[in-house]
């Protein structure tokens, strides 16, 4: 943090303003202008998770980037071979119900807890093996603490046992324009009418308020 | 000429800034960190009964944050003062018995107490800060049990102690950090008979099973040992926390997987 004020201090003193401000933002085609990052107003969004992630695509992103239209989060791991590509079809089965102009707008986050395997290279392997290297999808990891953290505010438990397998949750959640849960759906192979309906009424308000 | 001006303005900007901003560092504010070296226990969790529990080596804090060290964390970091902190983060409790955002009101709460009415998420966001992270369960608990006694009277002893300092913490009255006596043998401090620690894993999968109960404090493996018995409260209490508690008798300390390194050459490293 210190040096991070240093550094911006001296930036702007010296002039390299413009420097500093191509490193400060990133830049992504998915980010929605309709809340900017930073301005998140419930107090109950996760946008408050300030992190940065990174995604298979290997862009960093911080949650708040996806504000503005409804976004399905997911936990998983890449070696779960039993159950967690039943999570991902679920997350898919959730996705692929909504209408067109829906899909177009909706992130899928799907959040890897294995930090320590599920590297943005394996996670691009894995997109690809499942079919879901498209637009819209991001399959993410991030340090320890972040991870633990954003799995602690969505009610996801995971541990990692001897054999390097995770026993974990099986939760999908929906997160409103402003970041807030808006709908959880436990277990595998649940209804999504539910969550699709859900999913489409946000994004008509977020459309609405535009 | 103008290039060399520029140069000596240059010069003195990055001077003054400098001086504006390590002058006032101060010792307190630092922590030391502990090697804890790898190695292995037993749980008493019920579910990972037999094979002892392999741990890596890591640093952990000698002793848990001070409310001074806190205080210095919310001056760099407004997101996280008591104003600030959004209510996904913690309830209301959060620093309650702090004067103001940056203000402990030390003759309540005391410079060198550790810090507490912390939330799990606060806990984390302060450990990151300093490059590290909290322990998980299994590294706190390694730790822990690294006391060096072997007779077992004098280890029945001091779990009696534990148990009577397990249900009674007087949060209002919380000792210095360091003061307790109470060192592993690698060095770190007062992992007992201070405060309740926050743990980056302190809700294993294993919370949604078992009820929070005395029952289950006997269901808890036994390991031969009245030390057990400590353990097992202190593993309920711990399950039982949620991450946004701000209790009076949970504290926290960071644990780092990098070589300890002292503030100074940190700064040195980074200009």
């Amino acid at each position: 943090m210190r040096s991070v004020l240093i550094y911006l201090i001296l930036f702007s003193v010296l002039g390299f303003v413009e420097v500093n401000g191509q490193d400060m933002h990133h830049q992504h085609d998915y980010k929605q202008e309709a809340l900017k990052a930073g301005e998140v107003q419930s107090g109950h969004s996760l946008y408050h998770l300030d992190n940065e992630f990174i995604t298979h695509r290997n862009e960093k992103v911080k949650l708040s980037d996806f504000a503005g239209e409804p976004v399905i989060v997911v936990m998983f791991y890449g070696n779960c071979t039993q159950v967690c590509p039943i999570l991902i079809q679920d997350s898919w089965r959730l996705y692929s119900s909504l209408s067109e102009s829906t899909r177009e707008t909706v992130n899928v986050l799907a959040v890897s807890f294995d930090t320590e395997n599920d590297s943005p290279e394996v996670l691009a392997e894995y997109a690809k093996d499942e079919q879901l290297d498209i637009s819209g999808w991001h399959f993410v990891t991030g340090n320890d603490t972040d991870i633990r953290m954003l799995a602690m505010m969505l009610g996801v438990k995971y541990q990692k046992d001897s054999n390097g397998e995770f026993a974990h949750s099986n939760l999908i959640t929906v997160l409103d324009a402003e970041g807030n849960v808006a709908k959880r759906v436990e277990g595998l192979n649940q209804p999504m009418d539910e969550a699709a309906l859900l999913i489409e009424s946000v994004s008509k308000n977020s459309d609405e308020t535009k | 000429m103008i290039r060399s001006q520029t140069n000596i303005f240059t010069f003195t900007i990055i001077t003054f800034v400098m001086m504006m901003l390590f002058t006032p560092e101060k010792v307190s504010s630092q922590s030391v960190r502990v090697l804890v070296p790898a190695g292995s226990f037993h749980s008493v969790l019920p579910e990972v009964e037999g094979e002892p529990i392999q741990v890596d080596s890591f640093f952990m804090d000698e002793t848990a944050v001070t409310n001074e060290q806190y205080a210095e964390f919310l001056r760099e970091n407004p997101e996280w003062r008591r104003s600030n902190i959004p209510p996904i983060f913690t309830y209301d409790g959060y620093l309650k018995t702090w004067k103001s955002d940056l203000e402990p009101d030390y003759e309540e709460v005391g410079e060198n107490r550790p810090v507490t009415r912390v939330s799990w998420y606060a806990a984390n966001a302060y450990c990151s800060e300093q490059g590290g992270r909290l322990p998980t369960l299994n590294e706190w608990e390694y730790s822990a049990q690294l006391l060096g006694i072997e007779d077992e009277a004098e280890m029945n002893r001091f779990s009696s102690k534990l148990i009577s300092w397990y249900s009674g913490i007087d949060a209002n009255n919380l000792p210095e950090v360091g003061s307790t006596g109470i060192e592993t043998t690698t060095g770190v401090k007062d992992q007992f008979g201070l405060v309740m620690e926050w743990v980056a894993d302190f809700k294993p999968i294993i919370a949604d099973e078992i009820s929070l109960d005395c029952g289950t404090v006997g269901r808890m493996q036994t390991l031969n040992s009245v030390y057990s018995y400590a353990a097992s409260i202190r593993y309920i209490t711990r399950m039982s926390f949620n991450p946004k508690i701000t209790t009076g008798m949970v504290g926290f300390r960071c644990a780092y997987d990098e070589p300890d390194r002292s503030d100074q050459t940190k700064h040195e490293v980074t200009l």
